[in-house]
């Protein structure tokens, strides 16, 4: 009996072995067969795990008829941890999601990426969009590797009626600012909230804007390509800003995510929100339309107004097995019509990349943020799309610690030039 | 296995060294072979992998490049590392020491039947069945600026003490140990419990009768027989308190600026956020030569005790 048992669990055992292997077994021919069949169905890696953008690129992506086109959505830390590793693969996916800027550059010069530039001449789908777009999706050897899709604007988000309340007006200056600060700290709210608890790279937004304001954007690009110092004069000068806001910012902020930031701005215990327009997917749709927002006010009048406007896109694998097929879904997402429609589905604050999409449809603030930018003379992305997300890494540190002990600012400064030039050695 | 196999009468040849293997049937070791493959090559590979990976420069992509110890040099002044191995000594500390102590005095105090033990018991299990990371989430509301921890102090007129727990550097570590040891003790308590329930009772009374007070009892009659579970119980917590990830990632991802980071948590960045697998699996071989000298000598005292008691 005991006998009997004892080959029943042995043999359980095996039957679990056996499973195993024939799965295994299953996921090696799987990858063989999906490679022959590769000509026939197109595979796009989506890091759009969030509800509403998800529905919408599942919807975009189901309206594509040309090919049979499988979507896997991945959450987006897994999806930045297993990048490499898609591109990398023997049977990568064909179209991934991803950003424009310095990560893209990255990739396309380990020769990961599809070569797409004849989307951006002649009659390609990109053709028509703006230089700066271009420029932001070529590869430092002069082809395109990226395909823009939509990109958003950041600004100091308010509520009109709370401004109302207070009998304040927006900022255009940066003395006007700093009095708008007191004249709201002195009614009982604090002037401006920020999560910088688990979201700490919002805390890059004050720097990046502050940067632009006060050395311009080429210092800024330069400054997160490793060709200045983190702790030369002119981010000193930048932190000697970034200490006057201090007072000013929610001390609760440093507990909060970038979302619970959203809660003291909607009750009016805090007046404004450096932020990009997806602050609008975490606000009550009855509060949406009483948002609004004004530019971060200019510090040096001789320098060119900057602005962060982060965009979003699809790159191909270079070792895509049909790359024509490739080529023409992604001219398809770049169309008007699927731009269109992705932004209304996602319910995002979105700008299509595409200037033949019909924007008069999009609400009042989408349509002053369209205005807002093109009234910008140079447009960057933010602290980790210009650099890496590595170099974003060292920026919290310094950052958040800024934001408890700005009294440390110089041993700051040097401890993140020491950090930051590991990052750039490696 | 092989020692149920000996008390079976089906056949009986004569009892020798090696003896007990002959009689499994070969089959038998057919079917054992499978999952050791699937084993060797799904769990020993790769961990072997990693002490490979801990001796180059590796970013997932293309082909790894060795530089010798670099790596591990680079660590001995990585300020960063340094300052996850003391956390992970206080942790060790903290973690194991609160959730040994906790769960003893627990299970000592629960030990006898009386009316409503059993709710106790189970009310005090009951974080053992959140996950971890459910663990950090819920924690994470009560240490909000607005939570219920500074509602409390404030309530009880300790407005003094309320602070930002989980971003103020000097309490976020200890904030998170205390989430994890909310979780820990009712484990532990469980298992001194069944530790208890295996001691000889007869030992304790006759002991009473002899005139040993309360602790006397505990220390020298019922402690002695509790050695077993010890065994489990310190091996359980070091690999716990070395392995603990998740519930520090929910709560505050190694911050604020790396005041809460652990070894788990600064590997976990260096590999996944960073790509950086070299210099991350060479984190993962001190972790583990750190979990396997600790149970390594704390098993070989305790079987030679056993040995020669």
């Amino acid at each position: 009996m005991v006998h009997s048992e004892l080959s029943r669990r042995g043999f359980l055992a095996g039957l679990g072995g056996l499973g195993a292997a024939t799965i295994l077994g299953g996921c090696a021919t799987g990858s063989s067969s999906s490679s022959d069949s590769a000509s026939t169905t197109l595979t796009v890696q989506s890091s759009l795990s969030d509800a509403d953008p998800k529905a919408a690129l599942t919807k975009v992506v189901a309206d594509y008829t040309k090919t049979k086109v499988t979507l896997n959505t991945i959450a987006i830390e897994s999806f930045r941890a297993q990048l490499p590793t898609y591109l990398n693969s023997g049977n990568p996916p064909d179209v991934l999601t991803w950003y424009a800027g310095s990560v893209a550059r990255d990739y396309a010069s380990k020769g990961f990426l599809l070569d797409v530039s004849d989307l951006w001449t002649g009659g390609g789908a990109c053709a028509g969009f703006s230089p700066a777009l271009k420029q932001l999706s070529t590869a430092t050897d002069g082809k395109q590797i990226f395909v823009p899709t939509s990109y958003y604007w950041w600004g100091l988000f308010y509520r009109k009626s709370a401004f109302q309340e207070w009998g304040v007006q927006p900022a255009t200056t940066w003395d006007e600012f700093i009095k708008l600060c007191q004249t709201i700290k002195s009614k009982g709210v604090n002037p401006i909230t920020m999560g910088t608890g688990s979201t700490p790279w919002v805390a890059s937004g004050w720097f990046d804007y502050l940067n632009l304001r006060v050395n311009g954007a080429e210092f800024h690009r330069d400054l997160l390509a490793g060709k200045h110092a983190f702790d030369g004069p002119e981010v000193k000068k930048v932190m000697d800003y970034y200490r006057q806001i201090l007072p000013f910012v929610d001390p609760k902020g440093r507990s909060y995510s970038w979302q619970d930031a959203v809660t003291p701005l909607v009750n009016k215990k805090a007046a404004m929100y450096l932020i990009g327009a997806f602050l609008t997917t975490g606000v009550p749709a009855d509060v949406v339309d009483d948002l609004d927002f004004f530019r971060v006010p200019a510090i040096d009048p001789s320098i060119d107004v900057a602005e962060e406007a982060p965009t979003d896109g699809y790159f191909a694998s270079a070792k895509s097995h049909n790359p024509q097929g490739t080529k023409d879904l992604l001219t398809y997402l770049a169309s008007p019509d699927a731009q269109q429609e992705f932004i209304k589905l996602s319910k995002s604050s979105n700008l299509p990349t595409s200037p033949k999409v019909d924007t008069s449809t999009f609400s009042p603030l989408v349509q002053k943020g369209i205005k807002h930018l093109n009234e910008t003379k140079q447009i960057t992305q933010f602290f980790n799309r210009d650099s890496s997300d590595e170099l974003q890494v060292t920026a919290d540190t310094a950052l958040t610690k800024f934001l408890d002990k700005p009294q440390d600012v110089n041993t700051i400064l040097t401890n993140w030039q020491a950090s930051a030039k590991k990052v750039f050695g490696s | 296995m092989t020692a149920t196999a000996v008390d079976v009468p089906v056949a009986a040849p004569p009892r020798k060294g090696a003896g007990g293997f002959r009689r499994v049937p070969k089959v038998v070791w057919l079917f054992l072979l499978v999952p050791a493959v699937v084993e060797v090559a799904m769990v020993f590979w790769p961990a072997l992998n990693s002490f490979y990976l801990s001796l180059t420069k590796w970013n997932g992509l293309g082909a790894a490049k060795p530089v010798g110890l670099k790596n591990f040099r680079d660590l001995l002044s990585d300020e960063v590392f340094l300052g996850a191995l003391k956390n992970n000594v206080i942790w060790a500390v903290g973690f194991g020491g609160l959730s040994v102590l906790g769960g003893l005095a627990l299970a000592v105090a629960l030990n006898r039947p009386r009316r409503g033990v059993g709710l106790y018991r189970s009310a005090i299990y009951l974080p053992m069945v959140f996950s971890l990371a459910v663990t950090g989430l819920f924690w994470r509301v009560q240490y909000q600026p607005d939570g219920t921890i500074n509602t409390l102090l404030g309530a009880v007129g300790l407005q003094s003490l309320e602070r930002q727990w989980l971003a103020d550097p000097t309490t976020a570590l200890y904030a998170v140990l205390v989430a994890a040891v909310w979780r820990q003790v009712g484990y532990v308590m469980v298992l001194y419990l069944a530790g208890l329930k295996s001691t000889d009772p007869t030992l304790d009374d006759a002991s009473a009768v002899d005139g040993a007070g309360s602790w006397q009892r505990f220390r020298y009659v019922t402690w002695p027989q509790l050695r077993g579970v010890n065994t489990v119980i310190f091996a359980v917590t070091v690999i716990d308190s070395l392995r603990t990830f998740d519930i520090v990632w929910a709560m505050t991802q190694g911050g604020p600026y790396h005041s809460s980071e652990l070894l788990s948590t600064y590997m976990f960045q260096q590999g996944f956020t960073f790509l950086n697998l070299g210099y991350a699996s060479a984190i993962a071989v001190v972790i583990f030569a750190l979990a396997i000298v600790f149970i390594i000598t704390y098993l070989v005292r305790a079987t030679r005790e056993e040995v020669n008691p």
